[in-house]
């Protein structure tokens, strides 16, 4: 038996990135419900290097994000297992762009569709 | 073994991040919990964390499946990952699962964007039921909980792929 089906997710986000962060023993939890709580919105964790935290952020703006710029980082580093270094900065802040999602091709499973639609 | 039955339980969390202690493995013991609330008398292994490689995840769940465990869960690696982003770790438990198991379904849940959010897949090896589970503590939650919560009423491959795709989904705010 093989079956496949794919579904869309009209979810509106932006996607952003902190950079020149230590990060060791991070509860995504912990990082998720402090900015969640300071946005006022869902904010889900994507990705996590030793010095980057990228976030998918819900319903906001990167201009709102962009205002928060300093509180945000403030409030990521008084969460444990994050420490700051000087050069700790929003190094992205973009909004998703809506594709045309009627003509995707096909998916062969082992690659994304948008990797062979570019 | 009844489908529904789960006396024997492997849970492989994976990602290069996990395994370097980077981020706490918080997932796996939110499914241990979940099984075992549904499932009192599991026996349940954690192996250790299993880095975003295919062959290293197939081969991390091979013996188990010759050994009969009645199921399998994999943690993370189900979105398109460094497909879009160089700074995301390269996901390839969805794939590894497309190449390796008998049987399977899947649900492939894609953003407005075009980008690969999550596949969902749900399949067997040999006598071992498999499952994916997304790397985010909420959306792994919810997979897992609608996941047991099917698996009593209709241990069929497409409902329990069904309904935690269905799961998933409600995790975005739509």
């Amino acid at each position: 038996m093989e079956n496949s089906e794919r579904v869309i997710a009209f979810a509106d986000k932006t996607v952003l990135s902190i950079s020149g962060l230590k990060i060791k023993g991070l509860n995504t939890q912990d990082i998720e419900d402090t900015l969640s709580e300071k946005l006022n919105t869902v904010v889900r964790v994507i990705g996590v290097t030793g010095d980057r935290i990228e976030m998918d952020v819900y319903g906001i703006t990167p201009e709102n994000i962009d205002k928060d710029e300093d509180n945000i980082i403030k409030a990521v580093a008084c969460i444990e297992g994050v420490t700051l270094t000087e050069l700790a900065e929003i190094t992205e802040n973009k909004q998703i762009k809506d594709a045309d999602i009627e003509h995707l091709p096909d998916f062969d499973g082992i690659v994304c569709g948008k990797e062979k639609w570019l | 073994m009844a489908l529904s039955m789960i006396n024997t339980a492997l849970i492989i969390p994976t990602g290069n991040e996990i395994k370097s202690g980077v981020v706490l493995d918080i997932d796996s013991p939110e499914v241990m919990r979940v099984l075992l609330q549904k499932f009192p008398k599991c026996r349940i292994t954690r192996i250790p964390p299993v880095a975003d490689d295919q062959d290293q995840l197939i081969q991390a769940a091979e013996e188990w499946a010759d050994s009969g465990v009645d199921l399998i869960v994999f943690i993370g690696g189900s979105g398109g990952g460094h497909r879009y982003s160089s700074t995301l770790s390269e996901d390839y438990t969805h794939s590894a699962l497309e190449s390796w198991l008998d049987n399977k379904c899947s649900y492939k849940i894609f953003g407005k964007n075009g980008h690969l959010w999550c596949n969902l897949i749900c399949g067997t090896k040999n006598r071992s039921l498999v499952i994916n589970l997304p790397g985010p503590y909420k959306e792994a939650r919810a997979a897992i909980k609608a996941f047991v919560n099917t698996l009593e009423e209709n241990p069929d491959l497409k409902a329990l792929n069904n309904a935690m795709k269905d799961a998933v989904v409600s995790q975005y705010p739509v």
